[in-house]
């Protein structure tokens, strides 16, 4: 709670330390009048002080800061300036929606490729498969998103005509339920693999040291003497103890994912937080930016929280800990 | 909307150009231009646009991006629109007299036109659309049109009396945004800000069908329309915030018109199979790139200001040298691969008999140029490359601060161009891009720069863009050289209620000439737009103009299916 609470302020200042006014932003033109740029001012309430008012006879709370906590405490996001009367919380349900629909395929495509790759690499070290496995983990991690997009949308779109932007064929009459999910996963697919690529890098070369690390440890020599099978070492012994750290990176990773398909989503046009954010920092509009940081940093607080509830299932080590 | 030409979308890496948000409507779409073929049968079928921006406002009054009065133009209908020659011509006003004393206008409506619920449209709907933009001053532009209205008055329902508070010479242009709202609809909302508008019931030729914020507008042929309907079923316009994924889907038949992309993919969309280029012959409402100085003098610094421009450059012997010293043709070929034309002033070449023409303009002479400074007694005298201040200036030597917005695609190249160009003639620029905001903090009115780089997007009428460069305007912001000069300004407000057209165009090119003589504004060029178009799907697309676009309405009545 205190987490969210010091990200809340800080949100709120970062953004009105920027140059700007957002009263006059994206709205580049002297044409607009005095009167329209008070009434606007009134309207959002950026005529008042930010964050202390000192004027006499008002109230010291009577400010920016305290208005929007008073109006978060009650659950309002506040009202949109760009798109002047939709309020936040209508367009941060909507585009967290549409990210949910990319990034989780994408995560779980990704974490699955990258878990399983790195784990044979790990296996089968110094061979051929392990040194494939790294060059290619490594370079698709290195390259930006936005470049590794764009060479998936010059090929997907050249040489196998699928979709570049969007979510569906607009206004497309479909015969039937299939050929609608068709042309969904149609537009899915560039975008998803973008994501699931980058994501998977991650996890290979992760996966692999962490895997390593277990292979060197005396119980697994132990397990070996026993004349185990080398697929029950895995399972039994060394999967456990190496997916710990992935835990945890898969749930850090999945706040982050939510905020960083920022990339992906300008690429392909896909309507989601990302490209909400990158919209409203164009606008300087506060109320949104404020809101998707607020929602990115609980996503990441409540990821984090999952993740050591985890720790305590896959770990005893850790629940007897806490018990102790 | 004329306004700078910077904007979000550029953020997402994609320039719009702003344009002048003056399409026509239907009335003369089969006569100009390409019309469609006669007697060909084809019609129906959904036509699908890819555009970089997205429209964010269905409330006309909350309009601020180009996107948004695309979609305007679409739904509604005014009293009065722009042709493709720039003329004002009927819409849903068939004329227009005023009173000899130059301050009642009356109009006469079209009979039988109704909005898109089926109820008629009269002139109760016109007077309450007008008070609405002109009481509403949350609005963004819309209420500095009608703001010389002091009454309107509706005595049948084909009748509209304006009365304004002085002569106005440029009644029509006040006319082209003023989209007709259906009374019966607005009376119950109130506030007219906070509405949405979802159902964006107009009159036009084109209804709105689907609207998903920042992805795509799905309209609906108005077949009911009272002037010519349009061909097809349905028009898309979709958003592809990149530029190469606009272009993509344009190649792989996803949609059939792009209306925006970068120069450089000119060629290669030349050369593909079934898609046909258009780069405007004239840069007419587009947008306008321009070079200002900062020539205020600090005895003569606003309240906010900050006036530390660089002396040298109120010396307006200086300012002209840069001009002659400046190849605006380089500019063209290197900056925008040759889609834009030579500029002048601020009233671009598509606004028609109120361009000066470009004869006046400073030729291309660095030798010249030279020997101007020379004269005017800057001399390198330490042998760096760059001239000193005259004895009598309050500074070094002519370096000067030259800023950027770095949302515009080509200013760095542009910058670069210029920084060579005028250090032919010993003088040296420290360029820094700036975020747009930043850019405004720096300009005006705190006049805390030497040289800027901006643009412009133009009105049909050129009445607000001689204003930037009155003394009212210093201390608001809109002027950014901080000129003065109470002999413009005479100009100026006599151009204003100036009822004689011929008389105006006049008045309008003196003040062209003072700017001109007076080396303000630095006009590079007039950018042209490149849209382009699939010829395997639709044809009929409105071709020729600048200022309509693949996307104006007047393209949209007429495409149709090919055979």
């Amino acid at each position: 709670m205190v987490t969210i609470f010091v990200v809340i302020t800080f949100n709120f200042f970062l953004f009105r330390v920027l140059p700007g006014d957002p009263a006059k932003a994206g709205v580049h033109d002297p044409r607009m009048s005095p009167e329209t740029e008070a009434a606007l001012r009134e309207r959002f309430g950026l005529d008042k002080p930010v964050f202390l008012n000192f004027e006499e006879g008002e109230s010291l709370f009577d400010s920016q800061y305290f208005i929007y906590l008073g109006q978060l405490a009650q659950g309002d996001l506040g009202v949109s300036y760009q798109y002047r009367s939709t309020p936040v919380s209508e367009l941060l349900t909507v585009a967290l929606g549409n990210t949910l629909w990319l990034v989780l395929p994408a995560q779980v495509i990704g974490v699955m490729m990258g878990v399983g790759l790195g784990l044979a690499a790990a296996w089968r070290r110094k061979s051929a498969i392990d040194y494939g496995a790294v060059a290619v983990a490594l370079l698709l991690w290195s390259l930006p998103t936005f470049f590794l997009g764009l060479i998936l949308l010059l090929f997907g779109a050249g040489a196998l005509g699928l979709p570049t932007g969007g979510r569906a064929t607009v206004g497309a009459e479909f015969d039937s339920a299939w050929e609608a999910f068709a042309d969904l996963v149609a537009h899915l697919i560039l975008p998803t693999l973008t994501l699931a690529l980058v994501i998977f890098g991650e996890y290979v070369v992760i996966m692999r040291s962490s895997v390593l690390d277990v292979f060197s440890e005396d119980y697994i020599l132990t397990a070996k003497a026993k004349g185990l099978t080398t697929w029950r070492i895995i399972r039994e012994h060394a999967l456990r103890n190496a997916m710990l750290p992935l835990v945890t990176l898969i749930a850090l990773d999945f706040g982050f994912v939510v905020a960083g398909a920022i990339q992906t989503e300008v690429v392909f046009s896909w309507p989601g937080l990302g490209l909400l954010t990158v919209t409203a920092v164009g606008q300087k509009d506060y109320p949104v930016l404020q809101g998707t940081f607020l929602l990115i940093a609980v996503v990441v607080v409540a990821a984090n929280l999952l993740a050591d509830l985890a720790y305590g299932f896959l770990d005893p080590r850790v629940s007897e800990a806490q018990h102790a | 909307m004329s306004r700078r030409h910077a904007r979000t979308a550029a953020l997402l890496g994609a320039t719009i150009l702003v344009l002048a948000a003056c399409q026509p409507t239907a009335s003369e779409s089969p006569d100009d231009g390409s019309a469609p073929p006669s007697g060909s049968g084809a019609t129906g079928g959904t036509v699908r646009l890819g555009i970089g921006g997205a429209a964010t406002a269905l409330n006309p009054g909350n309009g601020e991006l180009a996107e948004d009065y695309v979609l305007y133009e679409l739904i509604y209908d005014t009293p009065i629109e722009v042709a493709p020659t720039g003329e004002f011509v009927p819409e849903l006003a068939t004329d227009w007299v005023v009173s000899d004393d130059g301050l009642t206008w009356t109009l006469t409506l079209v009979e039988g036109a109704t909005f898109h619920d089926g109820t008629p449209l009269t002139s109760e709907d016109v007077k309450f659309s007008l008070e609405l933009y002109r009481d509403t001053p949350d609005y963004i532009y819309l209420p500095s049109y009608p703001d010389v209205f002091v009454d309107i008055q509706a005595p049948d329902p084909t009748t509209i009396v304006i009365t304004t508070s002085d002569p106005v010479g440029n009644f029509e242009s006040r006319m082209v945004f003023m989209y007709i709202l259906p009374k019966h609809i607005w009376e119950a909302v109130e506030d007219p800000v906070a509405f949405e508008n979802e159902e964006m019931i107009g009159s036009g030729a084109f209804k709105l069908a689907e609207f998903s914020q920042g992805e795509f507008v799905r309209l609906e042929a108005n077949d009911d329309y009272w002037d010519t309907p349009p061909l097809v079923d349905e028009v898309v316009i979709q958003t592809f915030t990149n530029a190469d994924a606009r272009i993509a889907a344009l190649t792989n038949g996803d949609v059939d018109a792009i209306t925006e992309f970068p120069a450089t993919a000119i060629s290669t969309l030349q050369n593909t199979e079934n898609i046909e280029v258009q780069i405007s012959d004239v840069a007419a409402g587009g947008s306008i790139r321009d070079v200002f100085f900062n020539v205020i003098d600090p005895a003569d610094c606003p309240a906010d200001g900050i006036c530390s421009g660089h002396e040298a450059l109120r010396d307006v012997t200086v300012r002209q040298a840069l001009a002659t010293a400046t190849d605006k043709q380089q500019i063209i070929d290197v900056a925008t691969l040759g889609t834009a034309s030579p500029g002048l002033g601020l009233v671009p070449v598509g606004l028609g008999d109120f361009f000066l023409g470009l004869d006046a303009d400073y030729p291309y002479d660095v030798d010249a140029a030279n020997q101007m400074l020379d004269d005017a007694g800057y001399e390198d005298t330490d042998g760096d490359g760059v001239r000193e201040c005259l004895g009598s200036q309050d500074c070094d030597d002519l370096t000067f601060r030259f800023n950027y917005p770095n949302d515009i695609d080509t200013g760095a190249r542009e910058a670069e161009l210029l920084d060579a160009m005028w250090g032919e003639i010993g003088v040296n620029l420290d360029i820094i891009a700036l975020e747009p905001d930043a850019l405004t903090a720096v300009c005006c009115p705190a006049f805390d720069y030497d040289v800027i780089l901006w643009g412009w997007g133009s009105d049909p009428d050129p009445q607000f863009l001689m204003s930037v460069t009155t003394c009212a305007e210093v201390e608001t912001g809109t002027s950014e050289t901080g000129y003065c000069n109470p002999e413009y300004d005479e100009i100026y407000n006599a151009s204003s209620i100036e009822t004689d057209s011929e008389a105006r165009i006049q008045m309008i090119h003196e003040l062209q000439q003072i700017v001109l003589d007076e080396m303000l504004y630095l006009i590079p060029y007039y950018a042209q737009n490149t849209e382009a178009f699939r010829t395997d799907t639709f044809t009929g697309w409105y071709q020729g103009s600048a200022t309509f676009g693949l996307d104006s309405a007047i393209s949209l009545v007429s495409v149709h299916p090919v055979e």
